[in-house]
């Protein structure tokens, strides 16, 4: 008959060397129920002398193995002994969530800014900006040329901002019956101008005006 | 060569000889040739469950060598390629077989010209009983989810290991490890639980060739009569127990729920599987054979004609 003595007490438990705390536990419980007095499962497979040797066995396993510090010191014993080989222990790297959503966007957000950024740069956006901004009334097509001008498209924005290719055609085309109700569409104006670099602020104030003197109220 | 599969578990009345007529059928129907042997002497009843009231032939021809051909003791059971050795006419004092007499029928068993040999053990662990358990390397051996049976099934096994033990030890070259064992040791005999421990302490290399020639042994097991209230994880812990403190290997084969039925087919003398083809016990024991297929691949005997001519 094999002998519970030699055996490790991962071998006890059923479980291998970089088993977790809860599956330790589940071991445990698990061989509790094939070795306690009650279980059929063993019945009279024991004296009760080796029965209650087989339960310390069992007891201590799971008290050393649920300690960290304890199992840590039995684990470098057993190295020493070379019962397991010491690459076994290595902690494997936790798992990391996996994230629900791609992440990816914000790379590509990241790569377009700075695209926008270059353009800004090497065009003269600057001048038709500020052309833009010293007009009392903006317009939706006063946009379009600012976007055009910088050479980004409409998905680009929408890449972004998340406002729809649609919503932005209407303010770009100044459909007025087709923009949403005014706290979104100041938003959308916002992440547009910040997108475009140009202070978002006088944009609102002009697109807004320009909107209001447009439609009949 | 045949596969032969004996069938034991140390209790009465626990369903082996139901289990090795089923299974039996089972295998014959897939189209095997079969042949049961009823090996519980003096208690045998296996033909009864064929309904079969009288052979003309059996093992008693073998036995009192009026035949000295095993093979050609065999009787029809009623069913296509499932055969029956009988010992309902062997002698009151069949029990009590001799030594010279039990080594030439394993000796005849092994060589019958069957695909599988299914042999149906009595009751209780005399050595007659563990011989012809061991005499393949595939015994099976049934429990029922009482403590009464388990511990009966325990003391088979422990039973059967050690007479293995003990033939392994007498076959190779272990006299002279258990001699020196014994020399060196306080005890004046070594007791066979710890001979092996003992063996590899004196002589690690003769202890590991012992346990590897233990780890060749397969003892399979059923779970009979298993009813709602029992424990179904009761065979898979039987066996990790099992597979744990000995040395050989064990293999669960599956539970073989209650059916109240079984009473009627024995009383109708009709097969279990043949009457009742579509009940949740019919297929429990498909799975067992399924299951059983799954380890071993069982081939047609290869010289058929042999067979044909009987």
């Amino acid at each position: 008959m094999k002998k519970f003595e030699s055996q490790t007490y991962y071998e006890i438990l059923d479980i291998p060397v970089q088993a977790t705390p809860f599956e330790i536990r589940q071991a445990y419980k698990s061989a509790l129920a094939i070795y306690n007095e009650d279980s059929l499962a063993t019945y009279s497979f024991f004296s009760e002398l080796e029965r209650q040797e087989v339960l310390k066995r069992i007891e201590e396993a799971f008290l050393i193995l649920t300690d960290q510090d304890k199992r840590a010191d039995y684990d470098r014993q057993l190295i020493h002994d070379g019962k397991i080989a010491a690459a076994a222990v290595e902690k494997k790297e936790k798992k990391k969530a996996v994230p629900l959503f791609q992440t990816k966007n914000v790379v590509e957000k990241n790569a377009l800014f700075k695209r926008i950024q270059d353009r800004i740069r090497e065009t003269d956006v600057k001048g038709i900006a500020e052309g833009m901004l010293s007009k009392d009334l903006i317009s939706g097509s006063d946009l379009r040329n600012l976007r055009e001008s910088v050479g980004i498209g409409i998905e680009e924005i929408y890449e972004v901002t998340r406002i729809t290719a649609s919503t932005l055609k209407a303010i770009e085309q100044d459909e007025y019956d087709k923009l949403p109700t005014a706290i979104y569409l100041k938003n959308f104006l916002k992440s547009y101008a910040e997108i475009l670099q140009v202070d978002s602020e006088k944009i609102i104030a002009g697109y807004m005006k320009n909107l209001s003197q447009n439609t009949p109220s | 060569m045949s596969y032969i599969f004996p069938i034991g578990g140390g209790k009465g009345g626990i369903g082996k000889t139901f289990i090795a007529s089923n299974i039996g059928a089972i295998f014959a129907k897939q189209g095997k040739t079969v042949v049961l042997v009823d090996l519980d002497l003096g208690g045998s009843n296996l033909h009864t469950f064929f309904g079969i009231n009288g052979v003309n032939t059996g093992l008693h021809n073998f036995l009192n060598k009026s035949q000295t051909n095993l093979s050609r003791v065999v009787e029809s059971t009623g069913i296509p390629n499932l055969s029956i050795i009988s010992s309902m006419n062997c002698s009151i004092e069949i029990p009590n077989l001799f030594h010279a007499q039990k080594l030439k029928i394993i000796k005849a068993i092994q060589n019958l010209p069957f695909d599988i040999v299914i042999l149906d053990l009595g009751a209780g662990t005399n050595s007659n009983i563990l011989d012809f358990f061991l005499c393949s390397d595939e015994g099976i051996f049934v429990v029922t989810p009482e403590p009464t049976s388990i511990e009966n099934a325990f003391r088979f096994v422990q039973g059967a290991y050690f007479r293995r033990l003990k033939q392994l030890l007498k076959q190779h070259d272990f006299n002279a490890a258990i001699k020196e064992v014994n020399r060196t040791s306080d005890d004046i005999m070594v007791k066979s639980p710890d001979v092996i421990e003992k063996i590899s302490e004196h002589d690690p290399e003769q202890g590991k060739k012992l346990q590897e020639k233990l780890a060749e042994f397969n003892f399979k097991f059923i779970l009979n009569l298993l009813q709602k209230q029992n424990d179904e994880k009761l065979g898979e812990k039987i066996e990790k127990v099992c597979n744990r403190h000995f040395y050989s290997n064990f293999q669960f084969l599956g539970n073989i729920r209650y059916d109240p039925r079984v009473y009627d087919s024995i009383l109708s003398k009709q097969i279990y599987v043949d009457k009742y083809a579509y009940t949740p016990t019919s297929t429990d024991l498909q799975n067992i054979v399924k299951t059983w297929q799954g380890v071993n691949t069982i081939e047609s005997y290869p010289d058929q004609k042999a067979y044909e001519k009987i």
